[in-house]
């Protein structure tokens, strides 16, 4: 089922950034019909299962959206929906899926530009990322994806862009080479809003420094990381 | 929502300060923890100045020492003898003034942004309680100085209970541990302060108690700052010099500090009755505020308790301390299961997130239609 049909999914809390003026009757962006979106009371409910079944289903990439990190109207939502998506709590986000295609936005209510500002530019980098390839299954046997440590959120040397040669040994190293970052705005150039962009970190091959279209926010992000 | 343009002003300014200090240093997501921070700094300050303190009224006319000691004579050996006494001295004065601010900005933050209702009641209600409670432990902060203000301020409180009808005169009575200014009214007025304050470590218990891991530290470098703050209000404003009191005589002025004193500022212009009616109406009107705005009922998260496996990570994630995990029934392969408190759910559904059995939902939305939907978006071919 390797197609993308470039869908987009949103999964938003009802206290963040508010779009209601931007939605058709569908619950698609009026500026970006491929990005459709589900509402929760708290993006701390967002299962990381969901994102898990909305990639399985198809989707080219998700969008996880809450409240500004530190203000979440539900007090911890937002630190807990990024916790998960980080590995840094349970339950965590399968290694199946591509963390290329995940981002989170922490915006408060009124910050719409820089949502769609945002979603746009996600979308283009996930057609720059091409088609999803489906998931292999786990190959223990192989040497350099035996040698991964299992947080395997650290970037891999020489892992393959997944849109070309699949070799199935490498596949699951491949996987999930970026680490999603949390980027509180301590440093980079757009300050207001906290957000995790899938861009790679420490990724030195210049396969996935192409791939994903690095933003100069990059180097600010893994310095972050800690 | 009649709050909502206010809100609207709220994450405005707070976007204008996320540009600046970034969301992690932002002060406004601290606003809990600041007047929590001053309450440290009063704490050791006053600690400080308890040493020195001397709560006694005697003065020239009553005993003939040359050597007089009393509450006045004491803070003025610590205001001009000791070595950096001035500065605790006037450290703990603008703390109080700075927690009584900040006190007023988190109550206005939770009021505008609308996180003090339903299930946010009992952090409300004890809020009103501690900021009475604040305001008159500063008052009798300005009693134990017993300059001629505290001896005006005093006498006026004492008519203000005497137009109280029926408990009025035991008030009276209670207050001025007698029927007139003596020793032992000082020390009732140290008691009270002291003793308050530490009954608002209670009260901040039960402000506390329906969250998990509520924010009560801002990061090490706010607090740097909030000391600068402090230490430059005490360079800059320098602490008034003032007359011991002489109960022979009858002061009618006094400076008001506005954070604490305003009460007074309040009888001189309206008659006592109108004031206490005022005070109280106030109050009830701030205990009710959360019940003005109706919005839907919380529908509680529910445990699906064949599926609950005790695992735990719900009552961990839990921002309202909503769920507890009780022994398993008889009969389980599991040790423990959760159950939901649901006069403390706020229907967030973090419990739902942290979940990864599908043990737990939300009534009006279940997270198995959640994911339908999802999938079925995604599916959609455009």
């Amino acid at each position: 089922m390797a197609d993308t049909n470039g869908k987009v999914v949103t999964l938003i809390c009802e206290r963040a950034v508010d779009l209601d003026q931007h939605l058709d009757e569908q619950g698609r962006l009026k500026d970006e019909p491929n990005v459709s979106v589900v509402k929760f009371p708290c993006s701390g409910m967002i299962q990381p299962l969901m994102i898990e079944a909305a990639m399985k289903a198809g989707a080219s990439g998700v969008i996880v959206c809450g409240c500004q990190l530190g203000d979440c109207y539900y007090r911890e939502g937002n630190k807990m929906i990024r916790e998960r998506l980080l590995g840094q709590r349970p339950p965590g986000l399968k290694k199946t899926v591509d963390r290329r295609r995940v981002i989170a936005l922490w915006l408060a209510r009124p910050q719409i530009a820089r949502f769609l500002a945002e979603t746009k530019e996600f979308v283009g980098v996930l057609k720059e990322l091409g088609p999803v390839e489906a998931p292999q299954p786990a190959k223990p046997a192989t040497a350099p994806a035996a040698a991964k440590p299992p947080a395997a959120e650290k970037t891999e040397p020489g892992k393959e862009p997944p849109a070309q040669k699949a070799e199935p040994a490498k596949a699951p190293a491949a996987e999930k080479a970026e680490k999603k970052e949390p980027a509180p705005a301590e440093a980079t150039p757009k300050p207001e809003a906290a957000k995790d962009k899938g861009a790679s970190k420490e990724a030195t091959s210049p396969s996935e420094v192409k791939q994903t279209g690095s933003s100069p926010d990059t180097q600010t992000e893994s310095k972050q990381e800690s | 929502m009649y709050t909502e343009p206010l809100n609207k002003i709220t994450l405005k300014l707070e976007q204008y300060t996320n540009a600046i200090a970034t969301s992690k240093y932002n002060p406004f997501y601290y606003h809990g923890a600041l007047p929590q921070f001053y309450l440290w700094v009063l704490f050791l300050s006053g600690l400080l100045l308890f040493a020195y303190y001397i709560p006694t009224v005697d003065n020239a006319y009553a005993s003939e020492s040359p050597n007089l000691i009393n509450a006045f004579t004491s803070v003025s050996y610590i205001t001009n003898t000791i070595p950096f006494g001035v500065v605790i001295r006037a450290l703990h004065r603008y703390a109080g003034d700075a927690m009584v601010l900040t006190i007023i900005l988190h109550m206005l933050r939770v009021w505008f942004t609308d996180r003090y209702r339903q299930y946010r009641i009992v952090q409300w209600l004890s809020g009103v309680a501690l900021l009475a409670l604040v305001l008159f432990i500063g008052q009798t902060g300005y009693y134990l100085i017993w300059d001629e203000r505290s001896l005006v301020l005093t006498r006026m409180t004492c008519t203000a209970f005497d137009a109280i009808p029926l408990i009025g005169q035991s008030l009276k009575w209670w207050f001025l541990n007698g029927t007139e200014i003596t020793n032992y009214t000082l020390a009732n007025f140290l008691f009270i302060h002291i003793g308050l304050s530490f009954s608002l470590l209670f009260g901040l218990w039960i402000h506390y108690v329906r969250m998990q891991r509520p924010v009560v530290t801002p990061p090490p470098v706010i607090n740097y700052i909030l000391v600068a703050i402090l230490l430059l209000v005490v360079a800059l404003v320098p602490l008034e010099s003032s007359k011991m009191a002489d109960l022979t005589q009858q002061p009618t002025e006094f400076d008001v500090d506005w954070f604490f004193l305003w009460p007074y500022w309040m009888m001189t212009v309206m008659p006592l009755g109108a004031y206490w009616l005022t005070l109280l109406v106030g109050t009830v009107v701030l205990c009710c505020l959360p019940y003005f705005v109706r919005t839907k009922e919380v529908e509680a998260a529910e445990v699906v308790i064949n599926k609950c496996t005790g695992c735990s990570l719900c009552a961990k994630d839990c921002p309202y301390a909503a769920i507890e995990m009780v022994p398993a029934p008889a009969g389980s392969r599991f040790k423990l299961l959760a159950t939901v408190k649901p006069y403390r759910c706020s229907g967030c559904g973090v419990c739902v997130g942290a979940c990864a059995f599908d043990a737990i939902d939300l009534p009006d939305l279940l997270d198995s239609d959640v994911t339908d939907k999802i999938k079925a978006i995604a599916q959609l071919q455009t």
